[in-house]
């Protein structure tokens, strides 16, 4: 999946003339945390956060005597520019959403915005866009039951289980296959679309599987 | 003692599966024959119900629904939505006889015929939402009796307490924004068990913000855990809401006996959720509960504890 397909484009972004007064309240308004900051013809120039803007104003206020009007004066005073990070973590319309999800993770940062070829600006990705793609992926929040079934490390395990499941007409509506903790074992976790599990886990257990029952994650 | 209404009709046993299924009309036969055998039925008040007026379907669900469900039985479809869900041509009336049957049962009370109500009816109802039927269940019965007490009766404020092991999905969609319907659901934890909702922060939306309540059990959950959530999290939040009556969505499901899911809830647990939900109703509501069947799938447990349920509200 490609980055471009999960990106938020509906953007909300600030020229770097813009004063930290107006970048707060555009974050409020829109609750969110950074706005990329871009020129007239839409070239990424950086990124400011809340976190950026604290930076800057928290100096002034240690200076004795500067009250809350003085503070707010000083963030309608001051443009964005003086505050926002110039060298920008960015992913580009043609990175995979894995790709992202790295760049996230070893950049440490909460956003990536996005650019094209020409280095305008096409979109945004935060962590919440691929908090909400796991939890798509996880099938959370879907009319569904859970099976989580322990089978050998081999080809053609997962072909089976589909197959049995398909038998009785359920769908299978989320499925997740990761290492299991003993070696040598996978655990496949499936989300089917049926109350009626009972026939399903039987037939899976006749065929030989181990289907963990979810009380052994209990802890003592 | 206390005169307890006994809903039943024998068409209950029509809506019956095209395949091997666990909501199968032999729940109510073993249900019938064991109370039978041990002299209960002859102690309650036994009440008919009758068909509903399609108005009172619709204070709860879309015409569309009502037609699509209609239609799917009359040409002989096998299954409504999701394949869990069956049908049988007998089953759009008889959903309809159910819903008669939760309204049955609050009219007798309401009305003082009786002072508590049991509807042993089926199919069950509370995954049923406005527009759909799934999870076994086509018309939701406890929400058709909840809206009937408030537009015949004039009741303004009803608690619906779920202890069917399975989260009530569609009750819960159908009063979320409604401040004067109180949800309160026990069930094991979403990600364990169908239908995968009711995690403890949904607690209603807009104005019913605060009346929907949910409590999801872990696997292994039992008896002592069931107490603590009674006690703790449902009888405080009554002080707030304080009922004027009180349904009760009643699977017994939750047995450690029961196939369907992974909690630990003995005959013991049904006998003190029962006395709890009289002693809500005897605080709030001049002791009037209504407790409408939903699920149950071990026949030896599904009737010992609606056994243990029907002599405490007979306050035996």
């Amino acid at each position: 999946m490609f980055v471009a397909r999960r990106m938020k484009k509906k953007l909300v972004t600030v020229p770097p003339s813009a004063s930290l007064f107006e970048a707060q309240g555009l974050m409020r308004g829109h609750t969110i945390r950074q706005l990329p900051v871009v020129s007239e013809e839409r070239t990424l120039l950086g990124i400011v956060s809340d976190r950026d803007i604290r930076a800057v104003v928290l100096p002034a206020g240690l200076v004795p005597g500067f009250t809350a009007d003085e503070a707010e004066k000083f963030m309608k005073n001051t443009p964005v520019e003086r505050a926002m990070t110039r060298k920008v973590v960015t992913a580009t319309d043609t990175d995979t959403l894995e790709d992202a999800i790295v760049l996230l993770r070893d950049f440490r940062v909460n956003a990536l915005p996005v650019v094209d070829a020409a280095g305008k600006i096409a979109g945004i990705i935060t962590r919440t866009d691929v908090m909400e793609a796991f939890i798509e992926v996880l099938g959370v929040g879907e009319i569904s039951s859970r099976l989580e079934v322990v089978v050998p490390d081999r080809p053609g395990t997962l072909g089976q289980l589909a197959a049995i499941i398909g038998s009785f007409h359920v769908n299978i509506t989320s499925l997740i296959s990761t290492r299991h903790v003993e070696e040598g074992k996978r655990v496949n976790f499936f989300r089917i679309a049926t109350l009626n599990t009972g026939p399903i886990r039987k037939a899976i257990e006749e065929a030989g599987f181990e289907l963990l029952d979810p009380s052994r994650f209990i802890l003592p | 003692m206390k005169r307890l209404a006994w809903i039943y009709h024998p068409d209950y046993l029509l809506h019956s599966p095209p395949f091997e299924h666990p909501e199968a009309p032999e729940r109510l036969v073993a249900i019938t024959e064991h109370l039978g055998g041990v002299g209960l039925i002859d102690r309650m008040v036994p009440v008919t119900p009758e068909y509903p007026e399609d108005a009172e379907i619709l204070t709860v669900h879309d015409r569309g629904y009502l037609d699509k469900l209609e239609v799917a039985c009359r040409r002989g479809d096998l299954t409504l939505d999701s394949e869990d869900t069956y049908l049988n041509r007998h089953s759009f009336n008889i959903a309809l006889l159910a819903a008669g049957g939760a309204v049955a049962g609050a009219k007798a009370v309401a009305e003082g015929t009786a002072d508590r109500a049991f509807c042993a009816i089926r199919p069950p109802g509370h995954h049923a939402g406005r527009d759909v039927g799934m999870g076994f269940c086509l018309l939701n019965n406890t929400a058709v009796a909840a809206r009937y007490l408030q537009a015949k009766h004039g009741v303004g404020k009803v608690l619906i307490v779920d202890w069917d092991v399975h989260h009530g999905n569609g009750t819960q969609n159908i009063f979320l924004e409604d401040p004067t319907v109180f949800y309160f659901s026990i069930h094991e934890h979403p990600t364990f068990l169908y239908p995968g909702t009711g995690r403890r922060w949904e607690i209603g939306k807009g104005k019913g913000e605060g009346t929907t309540l949910n409590a999801p059990m872990a696997p292994g959950a039992g008896d002592a855990e069931y107490r603590m959530t009674f006690e703790q999290m449902l009888e405080p939040a009554m002080e707030q809401f304080r009922p004027e009556m009180i349904l009760v969505s009643a699977g017994f499901d939750a047995h450690r006996d029961d196939p369907l899911a992974d909690l630990l809830v003995t005959e013991e647990g049904f006998r003190f959720m029962t006395r709890h939900v009289i002693g809500l109703a005897d605080r709030f509501c001049g002791g009037k509960v209504v407790s409408i069947l939903e699920g149950g799938y071990e026949t030896a447990s599904l009737t010992s504890c609606i056994e243990i349920h029907l002599r405490e509200l007979l306050g035996e």
